[in-house]
């Protein structure tokens, strides 16, 4: 089976079968787009809520960003196939590492949630499961063929979002 | 020669902050000796610098600090999880199986005081200010502390990270002390040390 690792700021798809898988996980957000019916299935770890305009890389690799890489999720998944008003997302990650530092008043993780929440939206894609916030770092799993997505954290039973 | 001038002053910076560094680290553990290894100085790329830290599921300790003052950047120091539990260990005479709360604030309390002895040096050496944040800590995989430490510092296309490794000699305890400046204040620092551009 394969399994395809999805590095920061990556997005990587496949279709039919295989494993998308991304890992270390902690302010950052993976996510999930999903078409049940040609069983396509789009991964993307987003690292900050919003583009930088110091960041002319952004064109090479939208994924690092909400703002670029929920667009460019969509398209890969049209590309393959999908339809947009089947498309189901899952969320996973936003969480906030180091609590006690209080640097901003939401922390990036949040923000990260806020701007997805927002992008998908745009889209009208529902999120169908979330794992979300919290102290503590995580790893997603897609499993292309059923759909089905796993987030397993270090010292606690993996879970089925 | 600019790319050589630059590596070369921000080793003799890692040198210098991870020497405080460990002297502190090594009077906490009644004189255990440390060796350092020559610090690694990188510009990286940010998939570099994604995939510097090996092992993105290992279970670490992170310990994490905002500089702000006159030279602003992050600082970080990881630790696996043996090394941290050993590093309890030496710290309080009582053997550690699991880091609970009490071994979580030695752990940060070492950690701060290492990084603070890393930026007096800095400072004492620049007369600029460099002030650490209250320290956060983590346990968690490598790749979530990693990641949250480069989100933190906002490191979106290169970025120059000064790291330490150093090992006891006795104890199998190793770790790792990585200092990520600010561009432009990095700048100024080098300024202030005489280097014209770098």
């Amino acid at each position: 089976m394969v399994e395809l690792f999805v590095n920061l700021g990556q997005i990587h798809s496949l279709k039919s079968k295989g494993i998308l898988t991304t890992i270390g996980l902690g302010s950052c957000v993976g996510v999930t787009l999903y078409d049940s019916v040609v069983k396509v299935g789009v991964m993307g770890h987003i690292f900050l809520p919003k583009r930088r305009g110091s960041d002319n890389s952004a064109a090479a690799a939208p994924g690092k960003y909400a703002d670029t890489g929920i667009p460019a999720m969509v398209k890969e998944a049209l590309n393959l196939g999908a339809q947009k008003s089947r498309l189901q997302a899952k969320v996973a990650g936003g969480a906030n590492l180091f609590p006690n530092l209080h640097l901003d008043a939401i922390s990036i993780g949040e923000q990260n949630i806020i701007a997805i929440t927002k992008h998908l939206d745009n889209y009208k894609i529902p999120i169908l499961g979330r794992d979300i916030l919290g102290n503590h770092g995580r790893k997603m799993r897609l499993t292309v063929e059923n759909g089905i997505v796993t987030v397993t954290a270090i010292g606690k039973e993996p879970i089925q979002i | 020669m600019y790319y050589n001038t630059k590596l070369d002053f921000l080793k003799e910076l890692g040198n210098i902050g991870t020497g405080h560094a460990t002297t502190a680290l090594s009077q906490m553990l009644k004189g255990e000796l440390l060796r350092i290894e020559v610090p690694n100085v990188q510009l990286l790329s940010f998939n570099e610098a994604v995939a510097f830290v090996g092992g993105l599921e290992q279970v670490v300790v992170g310990i994490f600090v905002v500089v702000s003052g006159d030279v602003k950047g992050h600082m970080a120091f990881i630790l696996p999880l043996g090394s941290a539990k050993t590093l309890v260990e030496l710290l309080t005479n009582e053997s550690c199986q699991e880091l609970d709360e009490m071994a979580l604030s030695a752990l940060q309390e070492l950690g701060n005081i290492m990084i603070t002895s890393y930026l007096n040096a800095l400072a004492k050496l620049s007369n600029a200010t460099l002030l650490p944040s209250v320290p956060g800590i983590a346990v968690d995989m490598a790749g979530a502390i990693w990641q949250s430490v480069l989100a933190g510092a906002e490191v979106v296309n290169m970025a120059t990270l000064i790291r330490t490794e150093f090992f006891t000699m006795e104890k199998a305890i190793q770790g790792d002390i990585i200092f990520l400046p600010d561009e432009e204040d990095f700048q100024k620092l080098a300024h202030s040390l005489g280097l014209e551009e770098i």
